[in-house]
């Protein structure tokens, strides 16, 4: 019977939270699908979201429930994105290739630059870059850092390659701390360079998405280096996280996430130690971090650093539990049951990634759970025949 | 000679903006990486750069002006990348030699006087870099085929174009020894894009 009422109170708070997340992000989800795909799929897509909330909320477990939406979102973005578009990008230049935030960041001087023209040519009521820009805006208020752990789909890839291994065979702490910042780098040479060259240059040399070679230069020479720095790209992408355990894309070659570290501290959302004085020490939350975004502070406690993306890894494997997420790292009560718990910053965190992850992936989940269904059907009628 | 001064001065105000683009990612990285909270000294890097473009500028206008005079308006196609590939070389090596060690750090390689004059051969490779408004100049100057006038025209041009160029010393407010860190990173990027920029001209 005490079983039964425990299970209660988390039960319908998680149900509650369920509804919450299901309402907007199925709503958000059929208006994006409106006209293309039939309404089942994208309530699929919302369904499954609105699952990945409860299961957090009635476990408490918000890494690993994070992990399984985020890689399955990432999933999905490749078999619709890349897996349909492949053929088409036989036909397009890098000018009318699909929307992909990354290369918003580099390529933030060339918007303003456009949008200067925009306005010039008295076209600005026009969908513009301007209208990105906003969107951004509200996604960074709205998530901040937590972007790169909720819905990026390059950060999904990253992210469960490096859940794979059980161990890792390559320990980076050196490499990380010389190296933590070169995304900054990366980011401040190509915004200049893009403008310079009024091209996405992140795309045209390193994206590791591109796997054709349309993009690339006509020089032989120019090209056999960009062909050289995609490979090197997709190697980060694809097999450092499976020797390092880490998101070594996401941490070393993103611009994209030095520019959420950047502006991600408009966000209210932190990882704070709830008491650092009960702090063993025992580092485990930095050797935990995908990010490298934890590192041994001068008082020999664990300092946060700005790459943090609120991931929950850290959280999950505090043995002690003395990690939380805050506002603004203040305290708040730790509430662990009731409806009470809904209104801790953990849930609200969830809430808002949830909410903006889900409708992010409804560009593309939603069309991907088609493509399946529709390979599934063939597959049924060949083997029918 | 006030009537050349104003027309390579409009020029200059009225492209101003494409010089930038082209000079901001060589510039840029070095102010971040070598430059100091202190004003003056950045002041000093920045000087040296727009003497370096002022210098590149002079002799562009001799070379123009004097081309008019032979009747031979194109100059030859392997100056500028070759320009492009030492200075590049220039910028890497800087990042070897004009690091000063920090308490409690030895350098393996120690700072050497020469590398101090990076922003100046950073400043001569963009003054030489061919992109529209300096090829409108230039074929200009190869018309007037006078080489008084070039340097005036010249002149006109690279004061309205480094009015533009004033706001790259904004970030020297953030500086801390964490930005340069970056800056040295950047730097390096931008010398090894401006090094396979410069042997592809010249292949």
């Amino acid at each position: 019977m005490q079983s039964f009422s425990a299970d209660k109170e988390r039960f319908l708070p998680a149900l509650l939270f369920f509804a919450a997340v299901l309402v907007p992000v199925s709503f958000f989800s059929v208006q994006i699908a409106a006209g293309r795909l039939n309404a089942a799929y994208p309530a699929a897509w919302a369904l499954f979201t609105a699952l990945t909330g409860f299961f957090i909320i009635y476990t408490g477990k918000v890494s690993f429930y994070r992990r399984i939406f985020f890689g399955a979102s990432a999933a999905l973005f490749l078999v619709h994105f890349k897996l349909s578009l492949f053929s088409a990008f036989a036909s397009v230049g890098p000018g009318e290739a699909p929307y992909c935030h990354i290369i918003m960041a580099s390529s933030f001087f060339n918007y303003f630059y456009q949008q200067y023209l925009a306005f010039m040519s008295g076209d600005f009521r026009l969908w513009g870059p301007l209208s990105a820009a906003f969107l951004w805006l509200f996604f960074t208020l709205v998530l901040g850092r937590a972007w790169c752990s909720w819905a990026c789909f390059a950060g999904g890839i990253d992210d469960l390659l490096s859940a794979l291994p059980a161990h890792a065979l390559i320990k980076t702490r050196l490499p990380a701390g010389m190296f933590r910042d070169f995304p900054a780098a990366l980011l401040i040479f190509m915004l200049l360079v893009s403008l310079a060259q009024m091209l996405p240059v992140y795309c045209l040399w390193l994206c590791p998405f591109k796997l054709t070679p349309v993009f690339l230069d006509q020089d032989a020479f120019i090209r056999k280096i960009q062909l050289g720095l995609m490979f090197f790209a997709l190697a980060v992408l694809l097999l450092g996280p499976l020797l390092t355990k880490k998101r070594t894309f996401c941490s070393f070659l993103c611009p994209f996430g030095a520019w959420q570290a950047f502006w991600g501290r408009l966000n209210p959302f932190r990882v704070t130690v709830v008491d650092t004085e009960e702090c063993a020490g025992c580092f485990t939350c930095l050797d935990s971090c995908p990010m490298y975004a934890i590192k041994a502070g001068p008082d020999g406690k664990p300092e946060r650093a700005a790459y943090c993306n609120l991931c929950g890894e850290c959280l999950a494997a505090c043995p002690n539990g003395r990690l939380s997420y805050s506002v603004f790292g203040l305290r708040s009560p730790d509430i662990k049951s009731g409806f009470g718990r809904l209104l801790t910053p953990e849930s609200f965190l969830v809430f808002s990634a949830l909410v903006t992850g889900g409708t992010f992936a409804a560009l593309f989940a939603p069309a991907a759970l088609k493509d399946a269904v529709d390979l599934l059907r063939r597959l049924g009628h060949l083997i029918i025949k | 000679m006030f009537a050349i001064l104003s027309e390579g001065f409009l020029l200059g105000l009225s492209t101003g903006f494409h010089c930038v683009m082209a000079c901001l990612p060589a510039l840029v990285p070095y102010l971040l990486s070598e430059g100091r909270i202190a004003w003056r000294a950045n002041c000093r890097i920045f000087l040296e750069f727009l003497a370096g473009r002022f210098l590149a500028y002079s002799i562009s206008a001799v070379v123009a002006s004097a081309l008019g005079k032979i009747s031979q308006p194109y100059l030859p196609t392997w100056a500028a990348p070759l320009a492009m590939a030492l200075t590049a070389l220039f910028m890497l090596a800087s990042l070897f030699f004009s690091r000063q060690s920090r308490p409690g750090e030895k350098c393996l390689v120690g700072s050497n006087p020469v590398f101090k004059r990076v922003p100046l051969a950073i400043g001569f490779m963009t003054g030489i870099n061919i992109c529209p408004p300096f090829v409108a100049a230039f074929v200009r100057l190869v018309g007037l085929a006078d080489i008084g006038a070039g340097l005036f025209y010249f002149t006109g041009f690279f004061t309205a174009t480094s009015l533009f160029m004033l706001p790259v010393m904004a970030p020297a407010l953030f500086m801390n020894e964490r930005v340069k860190d970056i800056g040295r990173m950047t730097l390096f990027i931008a010398g090894i894009w401006y090094l396979i920029l410069g042997i592809k001209g010249l292949l």
